[in-house]
């Protein structure tokens, strides 16, 4: 690990300033510094500087809070919301289980009670390839994706390349089928849909997202989805990262299913929404098994596996389906 | 620094122990645990120290003007150094020596030279700056890719084969295992000219310092090799000084200042040894009964740059497999070597051997326990798997993939032994007069419970309670102690301790007998108390306050021919153990709900320390079943998951409940512990996966991946 400073930003206004200054040559932000410390400790980022916002609020994050406005709600999670928070919140266990239980499955109890909403949104994918100092990959300025010839059983199922990662975050996906909204600063815009915040590979392998240099994600918003639900599969119960994880939102007529909005993760190198699912399961009863079955099982289309991972193709529908019960308030295996 | 042996700590009352005990360990009261010679109440004598972090690990020494050393390391398979830039490694500040000794690598993580600084961010630096740039040849990662097939079948189990009612032709595989302490490998050396002091990680203070004599320059009087605690060691550590010892030796030397050495954790899966891959191909004939008559398994161990070492317990010995033809083969590999871990040959040898007993069974239509009670060589065991079958409600097993519904419960068991290896050791107990005792031998607790053990054995033979004693070990100047590896350190310390204790009692009332002017014979010293004819007349304290000198010192020996044989008592290591799990059939997520472990182990000395080994090895053996697999890239050679994050390790949510039974019937003299609980789990986790789901999955690990293959296999 390199030496850096730690430079305490007061807000994030003063965050994003701090990185857009020439004080520094490579300042990173930091809140939680869950993921910036792998990188740090892998040798991947050698920073002059950390940025510290965890104090941008004024020491604790807002609370979450639910404004309702014409008869619609929406929830106002801080950027520092910690996972923990997120997973034990009330308001959101009742107005987006989906989240809930997306944060609420993510790591270990340690790492939710630091890490926060905003650092799950934009870390950096755990493909080993991209997290080894011995490969020079395209995310790090090299010339291939090893994952292609190589070892790939966790990477993608869908997308063209020429990066295969597969998207880390948990939360992202419940935010996706919940129109969330990330909230910035330091940019000449003040928000963007989580639905354009990440882009494919093909449009730029060296980051994940959209975000310009010195904007900094101050909040996040999304629209109350009290019938959705989410399921990660992992190999391991302790501290895993999912092999396939699915959130639904739905809108329910009686036990009809009248609308659904369905995103994947750990499948490809963006959260993956499946329009053609949300489609396919309009009108099926959440008590029809078989109907669920034949709707959740286009979630494959258009996938193509890799070497070691076409696992996946079996593993997506039955997380989708999962959370679809789960979104219909049903127990699940 | 601790200078001063742990303390004995005093069991809390019963009441207080009741609320402290996790319920879920049920292991207290079982009547097959009682008896005279468990001492039930003792708790680890250096628990406290540890969880503390009191204890001091050898990684835990950052001495004042300390220098590091690390390695250059191939990254790649195969690989030849095209550049590197000495000199400015040389030019960074705060290095003081850069060497590179070869520049070809034949496997990645492979030492070519190293590097010597006054920080370790000062190391990285000039890791950095020597910018060693590397091309990769084609390298092998796999035993598919190099091996030859077996040998011709002899004609004798040919004939068997041809004889037989049923054939079973299968392979099963087991991948690399890394050991994985937590505290990973190396030592902190402090060099003084004319003597030195060396804080190893080691299973063998001794081993250790035979191998430094060279590196340190100095006479085997000069130094001393320390090792109070240790954060791991699961047989890589029983490699003498090992090179990161010998390194920062002859760092400190050279510099005159301490130099530590440690790998990192990266380094720490790459070339510090692993549990070897293994293929094991069977072809074996059996009959409508079930009874095998014999055939034909061959064996190949991928042991990397290693030349042996790939040996692999399949047949185990334990099952009568009639004419049964057997071979191994080590297979060369651009990987790093193996070192012994934690039963070596034997996870592998069992996963396979109890496996293939299952699959025959589901042919034959038979019960796994009637076949392995037909089968089973060794009186003990089928006395084991009859409890076990009990404990773990075997009766209630249905028939291999019956289950209804989406989650199906699968019951599945194995076998374990082990052999005693006798090995020379040598005890002290000191008694001085102000009534404190310390029992000493150069061994080592690597947290199997050896400190707690010597102190348990020096107590109960001496006549004294626990918390008089203090123990001292993990020091190579102290009377000479086992390595800790093979199993083999409580049952050669034990005899020795045992002579010792008994030497200082003899001593004791001896002197105490001159005193008083009474028969030696008519004194004895019983829980602390000195009893003449019977009668209590003083107590310990106040007898040693009557020694007619500063100390009584008792020595016992013990090794294979000679001392202490008296002791040495009856005793097996056998075992067998039961695992009862879940199988999402949807996702292939297997979940472990409860392990039975039945275990003798000779005389229980300490039931929680005994208790404890049984669990951890259950826990490594689940942990090889279910997760653990050092992945190389096919081409490039490099590991893929040298971390703890992709190399994945059991953790509390995957952990079930686990039942240490402790087998007493005809055990009188201490036995091996240490290997035998971690050697069946995986072969009985994949038996019960199979009756789970009516497929066999003959490949470690047991991930959701293959599981729904083997489940789709085995439908209709």
């Amino acid at each position: 690990m390199n030496r850096f400073t730690i430079a305490t930003a007061t807000s994030y206004d003063d965050a994003s300033a701090i990185v857009k200054s020439d004080r520094f040559a490579l300042p990173i932000l930091k809140a939680g510094g869950m993921d910036v410390v792998d990188h740090l400790k892998e040798g991947l980022w050698e920073p002059d500087a950390l940025v510290d916002v965890l104090r941008a609020e004024g020491g604790a994050a807002a609370p979450i809070q639910e404004h309702r406005e014409a008869g619609r709600s929406s929830i106002r999670l801080s950027a520092l919301t910690t996972l923990d928070e997120i997973a034990t919140s009330t308001l959101i266990q009742a107005r987006c289980p989906a989240l809930a239980q997306s944060a609420g499955s993510a790591a270990t109890p340690q790492v939710r009670n630091v890490a926060t909403a905003a650092g799950n949104l934009l870390q950096r994918p755990r493909c080993w390839y991209y997290r080894s100092k011995d490969f020079d990959c395209l995310k790090k300025g090299g010339d291939r994706c090893y994952a292609v010839q190589g070892l790939n059983r966790y990477h993608a199922i869908f997308g063209d390349g020429p990066c295969h990662i597969v998207h880390p975050s948990n939360l992202a996906p419940a935010l996706m089928v919940a129109g969330g909204v990330a909230h910035l600063t330091g940019g000449d815009r003040d928000s963007i849909p989580i639905a354009k915040l990440y882009h494919t590979p093909d449009r730029g392998v060296r980051d994940e997202h959209n975000l310009k240099p010195g904007e900094v994600v101050t909040a996040i918003t999304l629209n109350a989805a009290p019938n959705s639900g989410f399921y990660a599969i992992k190999e391991k119960q302790s501290f895993d990262w999912p092999l396939v994880m699915a959130a639904v939102a739905l809108e329910l007529d009686g036990t009809r299913i009248a609308n659904a909005r369905v995103c994947a993760g750990a499948v490809a190198p963006v959260p993956w929404m499946l329009p053609a699912v949300g489609q396919a399961l309009r009108d099926v009863s959440i008590d029809d098994d078989a109907g669920l079955k034949a709707a959740c099982a286009r979630a494959t289309q258009g996938a193509a596996p890799m070497s070691d991972n076409a696992y996946k193709l079996k593993l997506l529908p039955v997380a989708i389906r999962r959370a679809v019960l789960k979104a219909a308030g049903k127990e699940v295996e | 620094m601790p200078e001063t042996p742990a303390r004995a700590i005093t069991a809390p009352d019963d009441a207080d122990t009741q609320s402290h005990t996790p319920t879920h360990m049920p292991t207290t009261n079982r009547p097959i645990n009682m008896g005279k010679t468990v001492a039930d109440q003792a708790s680890r004598l250096d628990g406290i120290a540890k969880v503390t972090g009191r204890a001091m690990y050898a990684r835990d020494y950052y001495m004042d003007n300390s220098l590091f050393v690390a390695f250059i390391r191939c990254p790649v398979g195969v690989g030849r150094m095209v550049s590197a830039d000495e000199d400015a490694a040389r030019a960074t500040p705060g290095v003081v020596e850069v060497t590179i000794d070869r520049r070809e690598g034949t496997y990645a993580g492979q030492p070519v030279g190293r590097i010597a600084a006054e920080s370790k961010t000062a190391l990285r630096r000039a890791m950095r700056a020597l910018n060693a740039r590397w091309d990769a040849g084609e390298c092998k990662t796999e035993i598919e890719h190099v091996m030859m097939p077996p040998p011709e079948t002899s004609e004798a189990a040919q004939r068997a084969l041809a004889g037989a009612d049923h054939v079973l032709e299968a392979v099963y595989s087991t991948p690399v295992q890394t050991h994985s302490p937590l505290e990973t490998h190396g030592a902190v050396v402090d060099h003084r000219g004319d003597r030195a002091i060396v804080y190893s990680s080691t299973q063998g203070v001794q081993a250790a310092a035979d191998g430094l004599e060279d590196a340190l320059a100095l006479k085997r009087s000069q130094y001393e090799v320390r090792c109070e605690y240790i954060g791991g060691g699961f047989g890589s550590k029983l490699n003498g000084a090992g090179r990161e010892g010998i390194a920062a030796g002859e760092v400190s030397r050279a510099h005159g200042r301490p130099a530590s050495c440690f790998t990192d954790r990266d380094e720490d899966h790459l070339d510090t040894g692993n549990r070897p891959s293994s293929r094991t191909s069977v072809r074996v004939g059996f009959n409508n009964d079930g009874t095998i008559v014999g055939g034909h398994i061959h064996s190949w161990g991928g042991v990397g740059v290693a030349r042996g070492g790939g040996g692999v317990d399949c047949p185990s010995g334990h099952y009568n497999l009639g004419q049964m033809q057997a071979g191994n083969e080590s297979v060369q590999l651009n990987a790093g070597a193996p070192r012994p871990f934690r039963a070596p040959g034997w996870p592998q040898g069992k996963f396979a051997e109890e496996l293939m007993v299952d699959e025959i069974a589901a042919i034959c239509g038979a019960d796994p326990l009637a076949i392995r009670l037909r089968m089973e060589t060794s009186e003990a065991r089928k006395e084991m798997y009859q409890l076990g079958a009990k404990l773990i409600d075997w009766n209630s097993r249905t028939a291999n993939g019956s289950g209804r519904g989406v989650t199906k419960r699968g019951l599945g068991m194995g076998g374990t032994s082990w052999r005693r290896f006798p090995a020379r050791a040598e005890a002290e107990v000191v008694i001085h007069r102000d009534g404190s005792v310390v029992a000493k031998t150069g061994t080592q607790d690597i947290g199997t419970g050896m400190r707690t053990v010597a102190g348990v054995l020096c107590a109960e033979h001496l006549g004294v309670p626990l918390d008089h004693v203090d123990v001292a070990i993990g020091r190579s100047t102290l009377p000479i102690g086992p390595g800790s590896g093979g199993s083999m350190t409580s049952h050669n310390v034990a005899p020795a301790m045992i002579a010792a204790a008994e030497d200082a009692k003899a001593k004791l009332l001896d002197a105490l007998a001159d005193t008083l002017g009474e028969p030696a014979r008519d004194l004895d010293l019983v829980d602390g108390r000195i009893l003449q004819r019977g009668e209590p007349v003083m107590d310990f304290a106040q007898a040693c306050a009557k020694l007619p000198r500063e100390q009584i010192t008792g020595r016992g020996e013990f090794s294979r021919n000679g001392g202490a044989q008296q002791h040495l008592g009856e005793g097996t290591s056998d075992g067998v153990q039961f695992v009862d799990l879940s199988v999402d059939t949807e996702t292939g997520v297997i979940k472990v709900n409860r392990v039975i472990a039945i275990q003798a182990c000779g005389r229980v000395v300490c039931r929680k320390t005994a208790e404890s080994q049984i669990i951890g090895g259950v826990i490594q053996g689940l942990s090889y079943a279910l997760f653990e697999h050092k992945m190389l890239d096919r081409n490039t050679g490099s590991m893929v998951n040298a971390n703890l994050e992709q190399y994945k390790i059991l953790g509390t949510d995957d952990t079930p409940l686990i039942e240490p039974v402790l087998w007493t019937k005809g055990q009188t003299g201490v036995r091996s512990l240490g290997e035998p609980p971690t050697i069946p789990t995986a072969g009985a986790t994949a038996c019960a996966l199979l009756n789970a789901i009516g497929a066999p999955v003959r490949h470690l690990p047991l991930t959701p991946d293959k599981v729904l293959d083997a489940i789709e296999e085995a439908q209709p």
